[in-house]
């Protein structure tokens, strides 16, 4: 396969850092610039069957990322989120609740290099 | 202002197919207009990805459309719909921003090519685009519909497409934005 401009870098991002509230983190635009990917996890208030629902489609698509050796991070909190992907054999532990987009550039670009990079090189 | 619900690759274009990705992550020119507007954002699921995977090959409507990927786009529906339903109760505007030319997520333009098949191979250039909806977007319309609620005004994100303009597909968003 020929390489694109893809990352191979994908943050599962919490939905405040997605839609900040007044005057919150805007997590969205740092990711963008830093070039890295997101999927968004359900927002706080979302009923419980609606969230769980979501996530069993979050936790299929991050397996596939995963076994393709993509770099993977969470970004914010989101309850349920380690069952989810438990039940498709994933475990993503480096994890940030950044206060400020300083914070969050920070920990993405202490990132390594994903292997799914490294061997195409 | 109101709720825009978009294609997962455009806030994540590693899910695009191998030699697909327009950009390392975020696909800004479409989300820039969302945040100028004031719109909330809601990422779709990928259809084609969990169910053909990252190694998956180009493809068109006719090698999509078979009874499994359609159940398997009825279940990533429902879970839309929920959170359409909850958006709607909650009296918000919708959109839906799909991906033109897409055989999952076109939402006025798919690809189609009855004979496509077997080995990999096809002439550049091959005119597979056609009006139509992708299949993900008709079993999410059937869903809204099953659930009494209206399909909500759509625009196309037209990077696949030979005649894409960033500027005119600019225009079309915010136009579709404004209602």
């Amino acid at each position: 396969m020929e390489p694109d401009e893809r990352s191979f870098r994908i943050a599962l991002t919490a939905d405040r850092y997605v839609n900040p509230p007044p005057g919150g983190l805007d997590g969205l635009a740092v990711l963008a610039e830093a070039g890295w990917g997101v999927i968004q996890l359900p927002a706080e208030d979302y009923p419980a069957v609606v969230a769980e629902r979501m996530l069993v489609e979050v936790a299929e698509q991050v397996r596939e990322f995963h076994s393709h050796g993509y770099e993977l991070v969470v970004v914010g909190e989101c309850d349920k989120l380690g069952g989810a992907l438990a039940v498709v054999g994933v475990s993503v532990s480096d994890q940030v609740i950044p206060a400020s987009a300083a914070e969050l550039r920070a920990f993405l670009d202490a990132r390594p290099v994903p292997a799914a990079l490294r061997q195409l090189r | 202002m109101g709720v825009a619900f978009v294609a997962h690759c455009l806030l994540n274009q590693n899910s695009k197919v191998a030699e697909g990705a327009h950009c390392a992550g975020v696909y800004s020119p479409v989300v820039d207009v969302l945040r100028a507007k004031g719109w909330r954002i809601e990422q779709m699921p990928c259809p084609e990805l969990a169910f053909s995977g990252l190694n998956r090959f180009w493809a068109v409507r006719e090698q999509y459309d078979t009874a499994a990927y359609r159940r398997h786009c009825q279940r990533l529906a429902v879970a839309v719909a929920d959170v359409v339903g909850l958006r709607v109760q909650q009296g918000e505007d919708i959109v839906l921003i799909g991906i033109e030319g897409s055989p999952s997520m076109g939402v006025r333009i798919t690809s189609s090519d009855p004979e496509r098949g077997g080995r990999p191979r096809w002439p550049e250039g091959t005119p597979e685009h056609t009006d139509g909806e992708g299949i993900f977007i008709e079993e999410l319309r059937r869903e809204l519909n099953n659930r009494g609620i209206g399909f909500p005004r759509v625009a196309g994100e037209t990077h696949a497409l030979a005649d894409h303009d960033e500027a005119a597909q600019r225009a079309a968003l915010e136009a579709t934005l404004d209602g």
